[in-house]
């Protein structure tokens, strides 16, 4: 078939059946593993909710590896976690303190769960105060401060900014919102507001360091509004919430909807901003092989996080906020984008960067997000059964 | 100074230089910051009115600054005779006292921070205030290779002035309130 005429989303194998089978064997293993803990549970609703996950997870690998599309199947499985997530949050907030709101007792307990977009908030007082600025615990309850740390330096050191598009949990909720339309409704948005996010992060740091309290939390957070939120019980309070809900329904659902673009994590979130340094340290990129393109721009125009330009096509990748998504990828009809490990020659073999790439990514997704997806499917299955989501 | 193709390590002299004279000169306002708020604050009955005041003007003017183009003079202009005399004298610390004194451009940011830091009760808060300020403004002397987006000035620029109206936004609230509660007790 001529390769003009296949068009850029269409699903053609990339590998044969068989070796497809033999690259993801590890990865059933691997995810075996991480679900079962090495023991299966009794109760029939767990079990369903492990083989489901079990299989869903794999069949989103093999597709992956079978069709050579990164983001489609990506796409599925980070959005199914963030609404999953949403789902078991808020459930297991609701079984354990009756709301989903936090008083002001739970705070001086320190049971506020830690989320890393805290993290770089956290790093200037840490170092001046050898305080952590956080409701939270260091280490031993669900979502500790120690273990988001840990999580953290793991995926940085893997994946850089890929851990917007390979694990963050709150990131397939503007994903999913930006695939709504087929075509956006917004097309041309100033390239300045890309600066946005590194303003907000100045800005959240410095107020954080100042107030000793993270400020991006109280005041800005838009994700609050689907895990948990301080209780009102004073006028700032009610601000605060006003602020943060009307930022979730601006950013997170229709700005997304509107222009096709991840708004949130592309033009305001700080996390996303700090972690965009890290891409200069990670061994992955995506680059552009300036002799096969046709310059078509479809790339440009499909980049979630305004990660591509003209101006950067110039250099053959990436702007350093690229968070490997593979969305570019997928749409360039003449493969002229691609997965590459730094520091080994542009024309090495394709395949074997983006395979290279894909196993941690797709296993720290898969690590992070398998018992999420399991506990949301135990809550649904309950709630199907039982008529409530929530064990009375 | 930096153009005079010293080398890498005699212009990163330079730049430590410039830059402890500017810390050096905001630790001295975090000292000023904490004197205002022992001498004249806590002695006046109408505080928060005179602080939620001060942050409402100032932070009007801040915001003024991110989203138009304004012109605030340098101390270091008014002064050439001093730093003329500098040079002359000893001119290995000529970086520290240019540093010292750009810091003291009277800007809305400076004038607010000056406010906030006055608001604060200790010394250790007020000096704590003034270093963040030190660190936020001197993002911009990050040498560009080091961390590549910050390629260019005017992205720099542009990230500062969105970040100015940012904090200008929170300020114009914390204002209004303290201004509110102010106006109550008056």
């Amino acid at each position: 078939m001529n390769q003009d005429k296949i068009k850029p989303d269409a699903i053609i194998p990339q590998a044969s059946l068989i070796k497809t089978l033999l690259f993801i064997l590890p990865m059933m293993f691997l995810t075996f593993a991480i679900l079962t803990k090495g023991k299966l549970p009794s109760d029939p609703k767990s079990l369903f909710a492990i083989v489901i996950t079990y299989l869903f997870i794999n069949a989103i690998f093999f597709m992956l590896l079978y069709t050579g599309k990164t983001d489609r199947f990506r796409a599925i499985f980070f959005i199914t976690y963030a609404v999953l997530f949403v789902v078991s949050f808020i459930t297991h907030l609701i079984e354990i303190r009756g709301s989903m709101a936090v008083s002001q007792a739970n705070m001086l307990q320190g049971e506020t769960p830690f989320c890393h977009i805290v993290i770089p908030m956290t790093l200037i007082p840490l170092a001046f105060t050898r305080t952590i600025i956080f409701p939270g615990t260091i280490i031993g309850s669900f979502a500790s401060i120690a273990s988001m740390f840990v999580l953290w330096i793991g995926v940085t050191l893997a994946l850089g900014r890929g851990f917007c598009s390979w694990g963050c949990f709150f990131g397939g909720l503007d994903d999913g919102f930006s695939r709504i339309l087929k075509r956006p409704v917004i097309k041309n948005i100033n390239f300045n507001w890309t600066y946005l996010p590194y303003a907000v992060l100045i800005a959240v740091v410095l107020t954080a360091a100042i107030s000793l309290s993270p400020t991006y939390c109280a005041w800005l957070c838009p994700y609050k509004t689907v895990t948990e939120f301080v209780e009102v019980t004073s006028f700032k309070i009610l601000m605060q919430t006003i602020i943060f809900v009307s930022l979730f329904i601006g950013l997170v659902i229709v700005l997304p909807i509107l222009t096709r673009r991840r708004i949130q994590c592309g033009l305001f979130c700080p996390f996303g901003a700090f972690q965009s340094f890290t891409n200069r340290i990670n061994v992955f990129e995506v680059r552009i092989d300036k002799e096969k393109c046709v310059k078509c721009k479809r790339c440009i125009q499909v980049c979630p996080t305004f990660s591509l330009s003209e101006e950067v096509w110039e250099k053959g990748k990436t702007r350093i906020s690229c968070t490997k998504c593979g969305k570019c990828i997928d749409s360039c009809p003449k493969k002229a984008i691609f997965f590459h490990l730094k520091g080994t020659p542009l024309s090495g073999n394709q395949r074997i960067y983006r395979i290279l790439f894909l196993y941690p990514a797709f296993l720290f997704l898969a690590t992070i997000a398998g018992g999420t997806i399991q506990d949301g499917i135990v809550k649904i299955i309950r709630l199907i059964t039982t008529g409530s989501m929530f064990i009375h | 100074m930096l153009g005079e193709g010293k080398g890498v390590v005699q212009n990163c002299a330079v730049i430590v230089q410039f830059l402890f004279g500017r810390l050096f000169g905001y630790l001295i306002f975090g000292v000023i910051a904490w004197g205002i708020n022992r001498s004249i604050l806590q002695a006046v009955g109408y505080r928060e009115f005179i602080i939620g005041l001060a942050y409402v003007v100032l932070s009007i003017f801040l915001i003024c600054y991110a989203f138009f183009r304004v012109r605030t003079s340098c101390v270091v202009q008014k002064l050439t005779g001093i730093i003329g005399r500098v040079k002359n004298t000893i001119p290995l610390f000529l970086p520290l006292f240019l540093g010292f004194f750009t810091g003291l451009s009277f800007c809305p940011p400076f004038l607010l921070a000056l406010t906030s830091a006055a608001d604060k009760g200790g010394l250790a808060q007020s000096i704590l205030f003034f270093f963040m300020f030190f660190l936020g403004t001197s993002v911009f002397f990050i040498p560009a290779p080091f961390v590549g987006l910050l390629r260019s000035f005017s992205v720099m620029s542009t990230i500062g002035k969105m970040a100015a109206g940012l904090v200008g936004i929170y300020y114009l609230y914390s204002g209004i309130i303290m201004l509110v509660v102010g106006i109550k007790r008056i």
